[in-house]
């Protein structure tokens, strides 16, 4: 390039390149399905969006219990389910051998699927 | 041989002056470039076989380059990174068909840069500053287990309750934090793209387009910004080729 690009940097270098680095090299929240590796690929696939779905559901639920609108029954029985689902949850990914930094894939320039 | 294509550019009555730029500039791997004119647009291209296009980082900058110095003297449209096409006669009809939109897009870039924003932050930090502000904002969770009520449960839903307020809160100062950005933006009539919470560090990802001459006005404001929002590093970027603001899809 024919000139300096960054025009404006508050903080170091290094901690810009660190940042950078981040956005652009996130080998391990992408999806690398290979003959060799197809069911546990399959299975970082699935409890992806599964770990999605959950998260979106357990949100919604919290914007409700926010709002004021459920009773105390209702909450316990949500909160109740909730929790039985994060746990199941916490179960398959230690079967599976995988993290939270494992299914939250890399979407590019998009960022982060969560 | 195929025709490796680095940009679409608006070239009005200045072919000539364009020829005379591409003498002076070599394209991907040292190949001469060329223009394939209809009507007032040309497509930048130079000659390559296919399968010997590298899709590495060096090509990708000779690439890059290219776009960079035509953009220094013409309203251009960059092109996706390997886009090829096997003929002059199929880049023409490309043309033709893609006409209306062509010159739309040109229109909206014309004697315009384009500069990217970076917002970063320490997530830690910001984040216990947020809670902070969520406890007092917030003294009153839902009521305490009491012997008819399952505790385990009501420490997780009020557990979740709490990262759920600070959630919210965050996503409310990354908004205020876009609002001062945008209001300052349109005062120098720019268009803008941002994203935010594209990693828990980066917040904000924005890029504009705005015209050539406003370049120091800019890097101004980026500092009054800086100095508002201590906890946040504020990183301004360009000018840029707009590589962004290209909205349409080849016919």
């Amino acid at each position: 390039m024919s000139e300096n690009k960054i025009l404006f940097n508050s903080g170091s270098f290094d901690g810009l390149s660190e940042e950078i680095g981040k956005l652009t090299n996130s080998e391990d929240s992408k999806l690398r399905l290979t003959p060799d590796n197809a069911d546990s690929g399959l299975a970082k696939l699935v409890l992806t969006l599964v770990e999605l779905i959950r998260k979106l559901v357990e949100k919604q639920a919290m914007r409700r219990v926010d709002g004021g609108t459920l009773t105390d029954e209702e909450v316990e029985r949500l909160g109740e389910t909730l929790m039985k689902l994060e746990q199941k949850m916490e179960e398959l990914k230690k079967h599976f051998n995988l993290t939270d930094r494992d299914l939250n894939i890399n979407l590019g320039p998009l960022g982060d699927l969560m | 041989m195929d025709l490796l294509i680095y940009a679409i550019l608006s070239v009005k009555n200045d072919s000539e002056k364009l020829n005379v730029l591409l003498a002076e500039m070599k394209g991907v791997a040292g190949a001469d470039l060329a223009a394939v004119a209809f009507e007032s647009t040309s497509v930048v291209v130079s000659n390559i076989q296919r399968a010997d296009l590298a899709a590495d980082r060096n090509t990708a900058i000779e690439y890059a380059a290219v776009i960079e110095t035509l953009s220094q003297h013409f309203a251009l449209l960059p092109v996706r990174f390997g886009s090829v096409m096997e003929s002059k006669e199929a880049i023409i009809s490309m043309l033709e068909k893609n006409h209306p939109d062509i010159q739309k897009n040109l229109i909206n870039v014309e004697n315009k840069y384009e500069f990217g924003i970076r917002i970063f932050c320490q997530p830690e930090i910001l984040r216990a500053e947020l809670r902070a502000k969520s406890e007092a904002m917030y003294k009153n969770l839902l009521p305490p287990a009491t012997e008819t009520k399952n505790s385990a449960t009501w420490d997780w839903v009020n557990k979740k309750l709490r990262e759920h307020r600070l959630e919210e809160l965050l996503i409310a100062h990354v908004d205020s934090v876009i609002t001062d950005i945008t209001e300052q933006l349109d005062r120098l009539n720019a268009i803008s793209k941002i994203k935010k919470m594209v990693t828990p560090t980066t917040i904000i990802d924005g890029v504009f387009l705005i015209d050539k001459v406003l370049k120091d006005e800019l890097i101004h404001i980026a500092g009054d910004l800086q100095n508002k929002y201590h906890g946040l590093n504020f990183i301004l970027t360009g000018p840029w080729p707009p590589y962004s603001f290209v909205d349409f899809t080849v016919k």
